[in-house]
């Protein structure tokens, strides 16, 4: 069944693939806007850093590390999930209607609609970066290690999808034509892209517990940068945390399939 | 008479926007939880004192707040609704009416400009109360003018950009690179005085410098009396040449345009 389900996804995916390559240039637009983007934190590093050389005891090597792991955290979101940024728009026209009478959850439905090419732009700026950041910062990983990172960052990569999927899910409440609301929680994200240490303790609080944006970004990259501190420690429930997440966010979408109306046309 | 339809257009699009003010209001903590962490982001790097650019913290406090400002202007009414109009076709049923293109969307851009008022004030207070102490403005009357100079060359900027959907299919990518590189030019990613030479150089010669770094610097001080003066009748020359120019790139794109059926 799960099998089926993630074949069915990739087909969504491939479709839209082919609907876009048939405008290059809008294609190209995409993938240089999604480098560009990623290069503004860059600049930002770049040029603070030729004056301050360390951020709350992170060099930058070690920021560039944790800035890329959010880089491909959002690629991820855009590449596999671009679609659930569309729901807003379906529930708005009525479209939404089309997803239900599909044999296949229209949660998956809608994450798969749509690909986000700026995410090939977003991919290529941090895997660039990250290779930066490693050649400059000799971690030692032992096979076990480097798994337990890769499986780290998957986690990541799962919150991030998560936080984003329940944050459009508020659209079955809100009833705005644009996601709004999601946009905002989601460059809250851009948070994580900093030591949670540099903020205060209500902030801090909100985005490992609230939003869980902090195991998306700082906590699991403390623990893949060999970091001993709590927030290392903290950031090896990564893995849970984007389960849980994960789960609360099907549930709130489910909720809000049960308020669904249509638009009445 | 065309004044009253320009004005009609514009209250129509302050009252779509108001229709939807819980996202609206949503966006607003959002935005302020952003500007209290960018705030924070700022006090680590400049503790003990330490100022970059001649900025101190209180300062720079109050440039980030210029900044956020500056990117609320001009935004309230969604570019992707400009650039919908010429992807749907819809912009064919604006050149039979006997209004200008670029005049019936600068007042729907007007008529964002009160919500937009409301949700930096919104900001200020919570900023206010979470990060401060912030600088006052140095010089009042004279950031009041430059910001609301901003207006036009902001709105003439994405105007412009939109018109690229007479070329492309979609818009996504455009306004993306687009406001990426407006973050970086404009000053509002980091003071255009700690930028590299040349990005510096670019950013004094476009139209950039003018949405973010002038209100900015003449709000922390930086630019007083006559350097203030000449910044904002740069802004004043900047929206002059935008106007014109998006009246030439309009021309020559409405040429582009093939209406299918009827």
């Amino acid at each position: 069944m799960s099998m089926r389900y993630l074949t069915l996804y990739r087909r969504c995916l491939g479709a839209h693939l082919r609907a876009v390559l048939e405008y290059q240039a809008d294609f190209c637009i995409l993938v240089v806007a999604g480098i560009v983007t990623q290069c503004l934190g860059l600049v930002f590093l770049g040029t603070v850093f030729t004056r301050i050389p360390s951020l709350h005891g992170w060099r930058l090597p070690e920021l560039v590390l944790l800035y890329a792991l959010v880089g491909l955290t959002q690629a991820a979101v855009t590449l596999f999930s671009d679609g659930i940024w569309f729901l807003n728009h379906a529930l708005h026209t009525g479209e939404f209607d089309y997803r239900l009478v599909r044999p296949y959850p229209p949660v998956l439905q809608m994450m798969s609609t749509q690909i986000g090419f700026s995410g090939v732009g977003d991919l290529l700026a941090s895997l660039a970066l990250l290779v930066w950041a490693l050649l400059h910062l000799h971690l030692h990983l032992s096979p076990l290690r480097a798994a337990a990172c890769l499986v780290l960052a998957a986690s990541a990569v799962v919150t991030r999808i998560a936080i984003v999927v329940a944050a459009n899910a508020s659209a079955f409440w809100i009833g705005s034509p644009s996601p709004t609301f999601a946009t905002a929680v989601h460059s809250i994200g851009e948070l994580s892209r900093y030591p949670l240490s540099i903020y205060g303790l209500g902030l801090r609080l909100f985005i490992t517990v609230v939003l869980p944006f902090g195991f998306a970004g700082f906590l699991p990259a403390s623990w893949i940068l060999g970091r001993t501190d709590g927030y290392a420690r903290l950031g090896l429930l990564s893995p849970a945390v984007a389960l849980l997440t994960a789960g609360l966010a099907y549930a709130l979408f489910q909720r809000g399939l049960r308020r669904y109306e249509s638009a009445g046309h | 008479m065309n004044a009253r339809a320009y004005l009609r257009i514009a209250r129509n699009s302050a009252s779509t926007i108001a229709s939807y003010r819980a996202s609206f209001v949503m966006g607003s903590l959002g935005v302020l939880c952003q500007l209290v962490a960018l705030a924070a982001l700022w006090s680590a790097l400049l503790s003990r004192g330490v100022s970059l650019a001649g900025f101190s913290l209180a300062q720079m406090k109050g440039y980030l707040f210029i900044g956020f400002a500056t990117g609320v202007l001009a935004t309230a009414h969604r570019e992707s609704r400009f650039a919908s109009r010429i992807t749907d076709g819809t912009v064919a049923l604006d050149l039979v009416k006997p209004l200008q293109y670029r005049g019936m969307r600068f007042a729907e851009t007007l008529g964002g400009f009160a919500p937009e008022l409301v949700m930096i004030g919104l900001v200020l207070g919570g900023y206010l109360l979470l990060a401060g102490p912030v600088a006052a403005p140095a010089q009042l009357g004279l950031l009041v003018l430059s910001v609301l100079l901003v207006l036009p060359i902001k709105f003439l900027i994405i105007y412009t950009s939109t018109l690229a959907c007479f070329w492309t299919s979609s818009y996504h990518g455009i306004a993306w690179a687009r406001s990426a590189v407006t973050a970086i030019l404009s000053g509002a990613l980091v003071p255009l005085a700690l930028l590299p030479g040349p990005l510096r150089a670019v950013a004094h010669w476009t139209p950039f410098s003018s949405i973010t770094s002038t209100p900015g610097l003449i709000y922390a001080g930086q630019a007083r009396g006559a350097h203030a003066l000449v910044l904002i009748a740069t802004q004043l020359a900047w929206a002059v040449l935008l106007w014109v120019f998006a009246g030439w790139v309009w021309r020559r794109a409405v040429r582009r345009l093939a209406v299918v059926g009827g």
